[in-house]
């Protein structure tokens, strides 16, 4: 089998470096799309970009950008690819709010402009394209659990563009033959997960806690319901949809739902802390119940301070409530029910919730060792907080 | 005290119509046209001479933000009827980004504007039977979910969204009315209803041999453009922001469409009317009828004109244009 070509969007993203990996794990030659910035901002693919003799060859980056649709016509154009990947977005519900022009511009019209890409170059025939479709679109929820059938009903910014997005995937595919499918994907999460994502604000905040790099963590809404899963196993479900003969729609989750509360009290176990909570409303606050020392003293590998000594101890308060988190408009419940994806795909949820916060706190406990380290060697230790 | 609207779109069938509609009512109106617009025989420019003083066209565009907060601050709107946007579907397949441009996110520049000014301000959405689509039941109500099937649905989808966003989020008054097709004698020439009529009146006089058309089967639910508009006015003066479905109840096919048009001047459209492939579109609708029960409950809506009436005003009109030039 001649060896095939992807074009990634989105290649510096979680998903982007997960999907780019597993694609030259399985032999492709893999184009990915970076936006130009004088920082570097390709921390997640580094790994994959710098091992020369096996793979650096068949990984290309390319600068590019949504919002211009003539750089994206001459990217296909040179990469030919036989699947593009739509992964770019701005992908921050809460910043949707603040920058709602960008968030379509990028989101919506940028899902546009390559599907017309594709088009205008005459791939139709070639090109499978997937569409990094989202639960957020479901928003105020019509039905508990959401499947491919349920209708959207998007309540962000960030949303109505995905919205946007998936029915000109659809229509791309109805209208013109084009082996287009959206994978409407519920959150999911890594050890690279972006830090202002909820998740890996907790693991990295309850990492940091335990070796007394930071005090305590803010949070918004604490009883939002998330069905959250491993990004690893999501691009594995990309990939599958273009392996299809047909294009379709499919909903991607574990079908389980837990709420952020759940993922403070399980991220903090692993530490050996155990949270309790008292107040209602704003003034509610997580505080430490009890200590288990041996788990803490692990969780620290020589770095915090003795277990004993320094701020953890029963009653210290660990979590509060910061109103400027709530969302204007807050999706309350997301479940998703992925019968589809198993059946037709073969696909299932691998990892499971404990196993996700468990790998995603001991990565975070690394990070948060490295810095300690820096510290305690008179190096400036950056924070990096919202 | 003298209300003042914003309407978007005001050369267009409805801006026509609906400033009409609120200069009668005492209304000061302004209107948005485009830097490009050539106004000069459009009923616009007539009811600008009608109502010295009452009416201001300002050029602004939805691409453009900052023209579009300019306007705002100009015109200081009581009530903003946004009409304007690249609204033939048959287009949105040629221009889908420019579709998306100006219907999607300018709709969302506008919103956006006038969100920051914080200025009390009620917001009428244009909204669209197309964003149903092939509909998933029949008729369609503000319940029916949606399935756009072009470029031109997908962009006036994104737009009915934020409209719902902005309501919840920041408690603006934002009305979505989903219109069905509505026509008159000022629907755009492209209009499959408006060829018809001309084509009626032209063959009538022998000035043509006939019309090509594209699907003749598909069925719409056909109302007339200034009962629509008065709903509009009337989803802005309820006291809480809603979405209305505002239709006729009936469809009818393009084909009898052409049958009533041609027989209203003695013919028989079998002979002048054919189907051509170059007007069917990728996707297509087969039928689309809404049911507007919610608007005549909560907003005392009712249609005027019958289907037969219209197809006959319509003729008549274009017979009409016809002798006024000869």
């Amino acid at each position: 089998m001649p060896e095939k070509t992807a074009l990634i969007t989105g290649i510096t993203g979680q998903d982007g470096a997960y999907l780019a990996e597993l694609l030259l794990e399985k032999g492709y030659l893999v184009h990915g799309i970076k936006r130009r910035a004088s920082l570097f901002n390709t921390d997640r693919v580094d790994h994959l970009y710098h091992d020369p003799h096996e793979q650096g060859v068949r990984f290309h980056m390319h600068y590019g950008d949504l919002t211009d649709a003539t750089n994206l016509i001459r990217i296909v154009q040179e990469t030919q690819p036989d699947e593009i990947y739509n992964l770019a977005a701005q992908s921050h519900v809460q910043v949707s709010f603040e920058t709602p022009e960008y968030t379509a511009n990028s989101d919506a019209l940028g899902t546009l402009r390559l599907l017309e890409a594709v088009r205008i170059l005459g791939l139709e025939k070639k090109t499978r394209f997937y569409q990094a479709s989202t639960s957020e679109m479901f928003g105020k929820v019509q039905e508990v659990p959401q499947k491919e059938t349920t209708p959207f009903y998007p309540r962000s910014p960030y949303g109505a563009a995905k919205v946007y997005a998936y029915w000109i995937c659809v229509n791309y595919r109805e209208a013109y033959g084009l082996h287009a499918s959206n994978g409407i994907l519920f959150n999911h999460e890594s050890p690279v997960r972006g830090e202002t994502f909820v998740t890996r604000k907790i693991t990295r905040a309850v990492a940091r806690i335990a070796l007394g790099l930071q005090k305590d963590l803010y949070l918004g809404n604490m009883d939002s319901l998330r069905d959250w899963g491993h990004a690893r196993d999501y691009v594995d479900a990309m990939w599958r949809m273009l392996q299809q003969e047909e294009p379709d729609d499919y909903v991607i989750a574990t079908g389980r739902q837990h709420s952020v509360r759940e993922f403070v009290e399980r991220a903090f176990a692993e530490v050996g802390v155990t949270v309790g909570w008292r107040g209602a409303g704003i003034a509610e606050e997580g505080f430490i119940e009890s200590i288990d020392a041996p788990l803490l003293e692990r969780a620290r590998n020589g770095y915090g301070p003795p277990v004993g000594d320094g701020p953890l101890k029963p009653d210290t308060v660990l979590v509060r409530i910061d109103p400027r988190y709530f969302r204007p408009t807050e999706v309350e419940s997301l479940l998703g029910d992925p019968t589809k994806a198993r059946e037709r795909l073969g696909w299932v949820a691998a990892t499971t919730f404990p196993e996700l916060v468990q790998e995603m706190v001991w990565e975070d406990l690394g990070e948060a060792q490295r810095a300690e380290l820096c510290r305690r060697g008179g190096f400036v230790v950056r924070e990096g907080r919202e | 005290m003298t209300k003042t609207a914003l309407i978007t779109g005001i050369t267009g069938q409805d801006g026509g119509y609906l400033a009409e509609l609120l200069l009668e009512k005492g209304y000061l109106v302004h209107g948005m046209i485009r830097p490009t617009a050539d106004i000069s025989g459009n009923r616009v420019d007539a009811l600008s001479r009608a109502n010295p003083g009452r009416v201001h066209l300002h050029y602004a565009d939805l691409t453009d933000t900052s023209s579009l907060a300019a306007l705002m601050d100009k015109s200081e709107p009581d009530e903003v009827y946004h009409l304007a946007g690249q609204s033939h579907v048959q287009v949105s397949f040629d221009l889908p980004e420019y579709t998306g441009e100006s219907t999607a996110l300018g709709t969302m520049r506008l919103l956006e504007v006038i969100r920051q000014r914080h200025k009390p301000v009620r917001f009428y959405q244009a909204a669209t039977s197309e964003i149903f689509g092939e509909p998933q039941e029949a008729p369609q109500t503000e319940h029916t979910p949606f399935r756009p099937v072009n470029p031109y649905a997908a962009a006036k989808l994104y737009a009915f969204s934020l409209v719902g966003v902005y309501r919840r989020a920041y408690g603006l008054h934002a009305s979505n009315g989903i219109l069905f097709n509505h026509e008159s004698p000022f629907r755009g020439a492209t209009y499959v209803t408006r060829k018809i009529a001309r084509a009626a009146a032209e063959v009538a006089a022998g000035l043509s041999d006939g019309v090509a058309l594209g699907n003749l089967e598909a069925r719409r639910d056909w109302g007339y453009a200034v009962d629509y508009v008065r709903a509009m006015y009337l989803m802005v003066q309820a006291e809480t922001p809603d979405d209305y479905v505002i239709a006729t109840g009936e469809s009818h096919s393009v084909r009898e469409f052409c049958e009533h048009a041609f027989a209203h001047v003695g013919l028989d459209y079998t002979g002048y009317v054919h189907q051509d492939p170059a007007f069917m579109r990728p996707v297509d609708i087969t039928e689309t009828r809404g049911d507007a029960t919610k608007a005549r409950t909560l907003l005392g809506w009712e249609p005027t004109v019958t289907f037969e009436e219209l197809v006959h005003m319509m003729v008549d009109a274009e017979v009409e244009r016809i002798d006024h030039h000869a």
